[in-house]
C-alpha cells in the first residue's frame, strides 16, 4: 500500500496522508538515526564539525590524564613560534610586549634590591645635621625651607612626561606639575619624534632597537621609552637614577595593555588618551636626599612627641623634685620641735595630711610649718595632746608659776607698731608669736582652773586732737583683735583698751617716743 | 582633540618658511631646519565648525646637495608640496617628491601651494601647465607676502585628512 497521498492520476488519497502521519509518530526518530548510522558508516571517518566538537574536551581529559599530550604537542608548538618569528619578528615583539618587561624586571629587582638598601642607608647617615643647618639657613635667608632643601637635596625630579604615538610623533596626552605647566607640549612632542628620527638616521639605528634612549639638556636628562605604538619621554632635572627607565618603561607597558585599542585606531583624535593622565602624572616624582624609606619616613612624626614627653617628664620631675624637698624639709623642722611627735605622714595630689602627738606647751605645728614656707592650707593636721619629757616642758610643768612669768614677759615685750595716721597691720609675725604664747598661757591657767586674759592697749602719738587720737588707737585695738581670733584665740579671752594719746609710753627720744605709741602692746593675766 | 600630523615640502627656496613665518604658531628657531632639518609648528584651523590642529612638519628644502629625510614623513595624515611660481624648477620636481613622499608616507591627501602669487610680473608657470597641474594636483595659489591663499590651503588639507578618516571608517 503506497504512503503518498498524491497518486498519478488518482489524485488527493486522505487516507494515505493519515498513514503516513501515522508512521511519522511511530517510527520517525528510528528512521533519522538509522539514517545518521548510515551516512557514518558510508563516511568512514570523523567529520570536521565533530572534530571540532569533540577536539576542546579530548584535549582537556587527555592533559588531565598524563603529559602524553604535551608532549606530542612541543615539537608542532616549538616550530611554529620558530616559523612566526622567522617570518614576522615584529608580531611576536609587539604581542608579548607587555608582560616582557615585567618578567625581566622580577629577574633582576632582587640583585638589586640590596645595593638599593645600602644606598638608602648611606643617604639616611647623612641627613639629620644638614636637615638642621638648612633651617638655619632658611630662617637666615628669608628663603622658605623647601626651596632650601631643594637647592640643596635634590637628587632629580621628574617635570614632564610626554605620551607621544610612536608614527606620527602626535601627542597623546601629558602630565606636568600644576606650578609648571608645558607650554605648546605638541609641539615639543613633534620636535622630540624629529630629533629621534634623526639620531636613528644619523647613527644608523636598528630597526626596533628603541633609538634614542637618553639625552642631556643642560640640567634635563630626557628619558625617551619606546614601545610599539607609543613612546613615553620623561624629562628629569638633576641626577635622574638609571632605575627610572624600569619605571617609565613598566608604565608605558600598563599603557599599551590598557589602551591597545584606541593606540591601534589611532587617528589623530587624543580624546581616548585622557584617562593615562594619573598613570603619566605617577611618574612625576620629586627625589630628596632627605628621603628615605618608609620606616624612615615616619621618625620625624615621633620625634616631636618624643621631645614633648622627655620635656613634660622633665618638669613633672622638676616640681616632685621640689615639692618633696618642701616636704621633707617640713616634716624635719615638726621632728626637730620639742613637743612634737610625728606619727604619721603622707602627701596626696598636693594635699598633705600629719598626725602625731602635741605637748599643750609646744608651738603650734601650722606656724612651724609657715616658718618654713609651707602654704598651710593644704596641711590638714590630726595632734593628740600628750605630755611631752622634754625637760623644758618638765620644768614649766614643775613649776608653773615660773611658766607663767615667762611666758607673760613674752607676751608683754611684744607690740605692734603702725603708721603714721593708720591702722593697718603688717605686723602678723608679732600677733602669731603673741597668739602662740598666748594659747600656752592658757593651758597653763586651764592646769590650775584658771583662765587667761589679753588685754590689747591701743594708742597713738600726741598728733592731732584727743578725739581723732582716741579713734585711731581703737582702730589700731580692732586690727590686732581680728588678726589674733584669725590665728584662733577666743574672743573671750580678749580685752581692749584704746587710750589715744593718753597714756604714752616713756621713751628719752621724741621721736621713738611718738613710734612706740603708734602701737598695740599686750597685758596679761590669769584669773 | 583632533590633530593631524602634516608635513610641509618643497624646493629650497619656494617659501615654505614664510608662510610658517606669518602664519601658524612657532616656537622653535629656524636652525632646526639646517640642523635636525626639520622644524615643527602649529596651525589651527576650523574645518566645517571642528577644530583641527596641524602640527606642520616643516621639512628642509631640497636641493642640490641634500634630499628630504624620509624618516620626517612616516605617519604623515597629509602633505602641504608647496612651488615657487617664479621658478619652474621647483614645480618641475614635484613628481619626485610626491613619489618619495608616497614610499614614505603613503597615499595620503595633499595640496599644493603655488607660492608667491604676488610675483605677478614674474610668474613663470603658464596658463597650460598650471592647467596640467590641476588635473593632477589641488592647487592653491598663495603669497607668504598678502596672505592670500594661505588659510585657504591649510583648510583645504585639513579638510582633506578629515575627509580621509572618515572615508576610511
Amino acid at each position: 500500500m503506497s504512503s503518498e497521498p498524491w497518486r498519478a492520476g488518482a489524485g488527493y488519497d486522505p487516507a494515505a496522508e493519515e498513514l503516513a502521519e501515522l508512521r511519522e509518530l511511530l517510527l520517525g526518530a528510528d528512521r533519522r538515526r538509522i539514517r545518521e548510522l548510515e551516512r557514518r558508516l558510508d563516511a568512514a571517518g570523523v567529520t570536521g564539525e565533530e572534530l571540532a566538537e569533540l577536539l576542546p574536551e579530548a584535549i582537556a581529559l587527555r592533559a588531565r590524564r598524563d603529559r602524553q599530550l604535551a608532549r606530542a604537542l612541543a615539537p608542532t608548538i616549538e616550530g611554529a613560534i620558530s616559523e612566526s618569528v622567522r617570518r614576522n619578528p615584529r608580531e611576536i615583539a609587539t604581542a608579548i610586549f607587555p608582560v616582557l618587561g615585567p618578567a625581566i624586571r622580577k629577574a633582576i629587582a632582587e640583585a638589586f634590591a640590596g645595593f638599593a638598601a645600602s644606598i638608602n642607608r648611606a643617604i639616611e647617615h647623612s641627613i639629620s645635621p644638614r636637615g638642621l643647618a638648612w633651617r638655619l639657613e632658611s630662617w637666615r635667608t628669608g628663603v622658605p625651607y623647601p626651596q632650601i632643601v631643594l637647592r640643596h637635596a635634590l637628587i632629580y625630579r621628574v617635570e614632564q612626561v610626554f605620551l607621544i604615538h610612536t608614527e606620527t610623533g602626535l601627542l597623546l596626552a601629558q602630565a606636568a606639575p600644576a606650578d609648571r605647566p608645558v607650554t605648546d607640549a605638541d609641539l615639543v612632542s613633534g620636535m622630540l619624534t624629529a630629533i629621534r628620527d634623526f639620531v636613528g638616521d644619523a647613527f644608523g639605528r636598528e630597526q626596533d632597537a628603541g633609538g634614542l634612549r637618553t639625552f642631556c639638556v643642560g640640567e634635563l636628562t630626557v628619558f625617551v621609552e619606546q614601545g610599539p605604538a607609543a613612546v613615553l619621554a620623561a624629562a628629569v632635572r638633576g641626577q635622574a637614577p638609571e632605575e627610572l627607565h624600569p619605571r617609565l618603561q613598566e608604565t608605558l607597558e600598563t599603557i599599551h595593555l590598557q589602551f591597545a585599542g584606541p593606540l591601534g585606531e589611532f587617528h589623530g583624535d587624543s580624546e581616548p588618551f585622557g584617562p593615562t593622565v594619573p598613570l603619566l602624572e605617577e611618574c612625576l616624582e620629586t627625589r630628596l636626599a632627605t628621603d628615605r624609606g618608609e620606616r624612615s619616613r615616619r621618625r620625624p612624626a615621633w620625634i616631636p612627641w618624643a621631645v614633648a614627653a622627655v620635656l613634660i617628664a622633665a618638669v613633672v620631675g622638676w616640681r616632685m623634685y621640689r615639692s618633696a624637698r618642701e616636704w621633707n624639709g617640713a616634716l624635719a623642722r615638726l621632728r626637730a620641735e620639742p613637743g612634737i611627735v610625728v606619727v604619721d605622714a603622707e602627701r596626696d595630689w598636693g594635699q598633705w595630711r600629719i598626725s602625731g602627738l602635741r605637748d599643750p606647751l609646744a608651738p603650734e605645728p601650722a606656724a612651724l610649718l609657715a616658718s618654713v614656707g609651707v602654704d598651710t592650707a593644704r596641711v590638714s593636721g590630726r595632734w593628740e595632746p600628750y605630755l611631752s619629757g622634754d625637760p623644758k616642758f618638765v620644768n614649766a610643768r614643775s613649776s608653773p608659776a615660773s611658766a607663767r612669768l615667762s611666758i607673760e614677759r613674752a607676751i608683754r615685750r611684744e607690740r605692734v607698731l603702725f603708721s603714721v595716721g593708720s591702722s593697718g597691720l603688717d605686723e602678723s609675725a608679732v600677733i602669731g608669736h603673741v597668739s602662740t604664747e598666748f594659747r600656752r598661757l592658757e593651758a597653763l591657767a586651764t592646769a590650775i582652773n584658771g583662765r587667761a586674759i589679753l588685754t590689747l592697749v591701743g594708742r597713738s602719738d600726741p598728733t592731732g586732737s584727743d578725739a581723732g587720737n582716741a579713734a585711731l588707737s581703737r582702730l589700731r585695738v580692732e586690727a590686732a583683735r581680728s588678726a589674733l581670733l584669725e590665728r584662733g584665740v577666743e574672743a573671750s579671752a580678749i580685752e581692749t583698751r584704746a587710750l589715744g594719746a593718753t597714756s604714752p609710753l616713756a621713751a628719752a627720744d621724741p621721736v621713738e617716743r611718738s613710734t612706740i605709741n603708734r602701737s598695740v602692746s599686750f597685758e596679761v593675766r590669769v584669773e | 582633540m583632533m590633530q593631524k600630523k602634516v608635513c610641509m615640502v618643497g624646493v629650497f627656496g619656494t617659501g615654505k618658511t614664510s608662510l610658517i613665518q606669518r602664519f601658524v604658531h612657532s616656537r622653535f628657531s629656524e636652525r632646526y631646519l639646517s640642523t635636525v632639518g626639520v622644524k615643527i609648528d602649529r596651525k589651527d584651523v576650523d574645518v566645517d565648525g571642528a577644530a583641527l590642529t596641524l602640527i606642520l612638519w616643516d621639512l628642509a628644502g631640497r636641493d642640490g646637495f641634500e634630499d628630504i629625510t624620509p624618516s620626517y614623513l612616516r605617519g604623515s595624515h597629509g602633505i602641504l608640496y608647496v612651488a615657487d611660481g617664479t621658478r619652474r624648477e621647483t614645480w618641475e620636481q614635484l613628481g619626485e617628491l610626491r613619489a618619495l613622499a608616497r614610499e614614505a608616507a603613503g597615499d595620503v591627501p595633499s595640496v599644493l601651494a603655488m607660492n608667491k602669487g604676488d610675483l605677478t610680473d614674474q610668474w613663470a608657470l603658464p596658463r597650460s601647465e598650471e592647467q596640467k597641474l590641476a588635473a593632477n594636483w589641488d592647487v592653491v595659489r598663495t603669497s607668504a607676502k598678502t596672505g592670500d591663499g594661505v588659510e585657504e590651503a591649510f583648510l583645504r588639507l585639513g579638510r582633506a585628512t578629515i575627509a580621509r578618516r572618515e572615508a576610511s571608517r
